[in-house]
């Protein structure tokens, strides 16, 4: 008879698990959303370089505004990591994702906050049909980053940036001090391919075009263009030898030390340089080329990384309030601008917020920025594009293909690729 | 109460086999069903619908020219690790039980690269090979080629698994009387004979298994595939499964990316349990 018992109960401790289990997703939701009368929201965070800064500053505002904030990081792929989030129906209240994410989990996923306050003091804020929903954390550019130590070692002149006008200029000054070239993915086909597109006065038209075959890109002057620069980088490559297994880390270093001149690359590479003992005459120029359409004073880029608030029922209207008062703190609280400014050294997206750029690279885009100086990113590229082209222009990169089998793979490429829905 | 009545053995059953049996359906078979069904929608990973689409994921799983590639190249890397793996591990277990001296402590210096893992493992080789051979040697990085970015997998792969097969044929050696190796020598066996012909079959049973899981675990191959080569030079070295969690979750295919995985699974198991029956048809006892 205990046997029996026994067995009644283990099957009922069984039965119990697994009931709870299939709940346990669903019950969190709400658990999380007030403890001790107090609200709480959670906040993703996918910029690594700034989590330490995250979590001191969620204990501070915790502690400061009586809401608590809890700040989580994910080193998977932002969408990656939000869908387990959303398959547990347990979302995070605010997340930050990159723009694309934001026109893909908008519609289902996001709160609309055109009427915020902060709407009218950004350029980079995402709307889609007319509706606000992605708030821009920072401004990101990219461009030739270089150091003027290198330069005037090389030429025994001090460098002026805006002296480099023309491909003739830079090939000079690159031939002397030497050239580094990240051999990521992401780099070549995300930042460099990109640019081909986002400097055309219509990408979508011109997308358009290489996918109908209106428009040849082996012909086409900017693409052209732009290569030439890019071989110029290629040509003077510190490790043009082997180039493919040259790693960002080192080229970076080589850099910030002045060992090399010139890198592709943008103001988050800072996050990489000053681990090192790194120059303070850095800075950002554009990517010059010769086609003569204004795009060698400018840099490309724009709102990077948005912050975006849950819409489920999983999340209370009260956790929404905080979430927007914690945006409009970052943007209007002296202590939210110089977090995001000198804590986190990030480039402000926001026209109210006057504080100086703290980091070399971050005041050169700033400086674009504020004349107007950007062309603006291209944020609908399929999500196959940069593993896709990078490993061709990785290909390219290594001498595997020359220029022509190189615009040949692209439009094969986008012979079946298809643009995001916007 | 009777022993042999229905309700009883079931009673017993869920006392010893119910905890296990539960947690088993909850976080294998559930999620493998589920997977299935995942199979046959055209969810993006993300949104909140899930439409269905039938078996059109198997037909353009079939028609992706890059996941064959990526097979291909996962058969070829397979047929390497696993036969390297097996000799090495052979030759290895062989000599450390030969009686030589400190041989537990080979035994477990052998096994120690099995213990960190495969993430960690793969940074360690590629600063070897991208740093520390380039500055000892003078050349180029054996990374930076498709031929020896494959050979770079081939290599660490047996590296992180000779040891641990080692120890099953350490046990397999082990198994073996050391009565019938005596009688065949006094029947005037070689000592390659009598390990050819008698230690060897009568340790099948480790073959089969040392095998079966290499295959098992080199089908499968991510984490070293990830941190030491991350698929390059252009993609050239993308395994299967990273060309299945591309697919789901990079390139936002997560319908595409779960038919792929489970035509992986399935060519894996295909391969597995062959190589199991047929192995295990040839068994001798002593």
């Amino acid at each position: 008879m205990k046997k029996r018992v026994l067995a009644i109960l283990l099957v009922l401790v069984l039965a119990l698990t697994v009931v709870l289990t299939a709940c346990g997703g669903s019950g969190s939701g709400d658990g999380g959303s007030s403890s001790g009368g107090k609200v709480a929201i959670t906040i993703f965070n996918s910029k690594m370089e700034i989590q330490s800064q995250m979590e001191e500053m969620a204990t501070k505002y915790s502690a400061d505004k009586g809401v608590d904030v809890e700040v989580y990081y994910s080193s998977d792929t932002v969408a990656a990591h939000l869908s387990t989030r959303y398959a547990s129906n347990d979302p995070y209240t605010i997340s930050m994702v990159d723009a694309k994410d934001v026109y893909s989990l908008a519609a289902d996923h996001a709160v609309d906050l055109s009427d915020q306050d902060w709407v009218k003091d950004t350029t980079q804020a995402i709307a889609i049909d007319g509706k606000t929903y992605g708030f821009p954390v920072c401004v990101e550019a990219r461009g030739i980053i270089y150091n003027a130590d290198a330069v005037k070692k090389a030429t025994g002149e001090d460098f002026d940036p805006a002296s480099v006008k023309t491909i003739d200029d830079f090939k000079a000054l690159a031939e002397k001090t030497g050239t580094g070239v990240m051999k990521e993915d992401w780099s070549l086909a995300a930042h460099y391919l990109a640019e081909v597109y986002e400097q055309h006065d219509d990408p979508d038209a011109f997308i358009a075009g290489i996918k109908d075959g209106s428009i040849k890109l082996a012909d086409d002057e900017k693409f052209n263009a732009l290569m030439d620069t890019f071989d110029v980088l290629k040509a003077n490559n510190y490790a043009k030898d082997s180039a493919i297994s040259a790693e960002r880390e080192v080229t970076e270093q080589k850099l910030a030390e002045g060992e090399i001149g010139f890198m592709f690359g943008g103001n988050w590479d800072w996050s990489v340089i000053n681990a090192y003992e790194y120059s303070e005459n850095m800075g950002i120029i554009p990517v010059v080329n010769s086609v003569d359409d204004g795009s060698s004073e400018k840099l490309v880029g724009g709102g990077s990384k948005y912050f975006f608030i849950d819409s489920s029922d999983n999340t209370t209207d009260d956790q929404r309030q905080a979430a927007k008062d914690f945006l409009n703190w970052l943007v209007y609280d002296e202590e939210g601008q110089d977090f995001i400014v000198n804590k986190c050294a990030l480039v402000p997206a926001y026209s109210n917020i006057t504080l100086d750029v703290q980091d070399p690279l971050g005041a050169s885009v700033k400086k674009f920025a504020d004349a107007g100086a950007l062309i603006p990113n291209y944020n609908y590229l399929p999500d196959d594009h940069y593993a896709k082209c990078g490993a061709i222009f990785q290909k390219y990169l290594a001498d595997e293909i020359d220029r022509a089998a190189f615009a040949q793979e692209i439009t094969d490429y986008w012979s079946t690729a298809e643009v995001g829905e916007h | 109460m009777k022993q042999n009545k229905l309700s009883y053995k079931i009673q017993q059953y869920l006392i010893f086999g119910g905890p296990g049996t539960a947690l088993f359906l909850a976080v294998v078979i559930v999620p493998f069903i589920y997977g299935l069904y995942l199979t046959l929608t055209s969810w993006d990973g993300v949104s909140a619908t899930k439409t269905f689409v039938g078996l059109q994921n198997f037909a353009s799983a079939f028609s992706d020219a890059e996941y064959w590639k990526a097979m291909l190249r996962t058969v070829i890397y397979s047929v390497f690790a696993v036969v390297l793996i097996n000799v090495v591990s052979f030759a290895l277990a062989f000599l450390v039980t030969r009686g030589i001296k400190g041989q537990n402590f080979f035994r477990a210096g052998f096994f120690v690269p099995n213990l960190i893992g495969g993430i960690v493992l793969g940074y360690v080789w590629k600063f070897v090979f991208n740093r520390a051979f380039v500055a000892i040697f003078g050349t180029t990085s054996l990374l930076s080629s498709t031929e020896g970015a494959l050979f770079c997998l081939i290599l660490v792969s047996v590296w992180q698994y000779a040891g641990y097969m080692m120890l099953i044929y350490v046990a397999g050696f082990m198994s073996v009387s050391k009565d019938v190796e005596e009688a065949s020598r006094i029947d005037g066996c070689t000592s390659a004979q009598a390990m050819r012909n008698v230690t060897i079959p009568l340790m099948r049973s480790s073959f089969v298994q040392c095998i079966f899981l290499s295959i098992t675990r080199c089908f499968v191959v991510y984490d070293v595939n990830l941190s030491l080569t991350n698929g390059e030079p252009f993609n050239s070295s993308v395994m299967a499964a990273m060309h299945v969690y591309n697919q789901a979750f990079t390139y936002k295919n997560y319908g595409l990316g779960q038919s792929e995985a489970v035509i992986l699974f399935a060519v894996c198991a295909i391969v597995g349990v062959t190589q199991v029956l047929i192995g295990k048809r040839g068994e001798v006892e002593a």
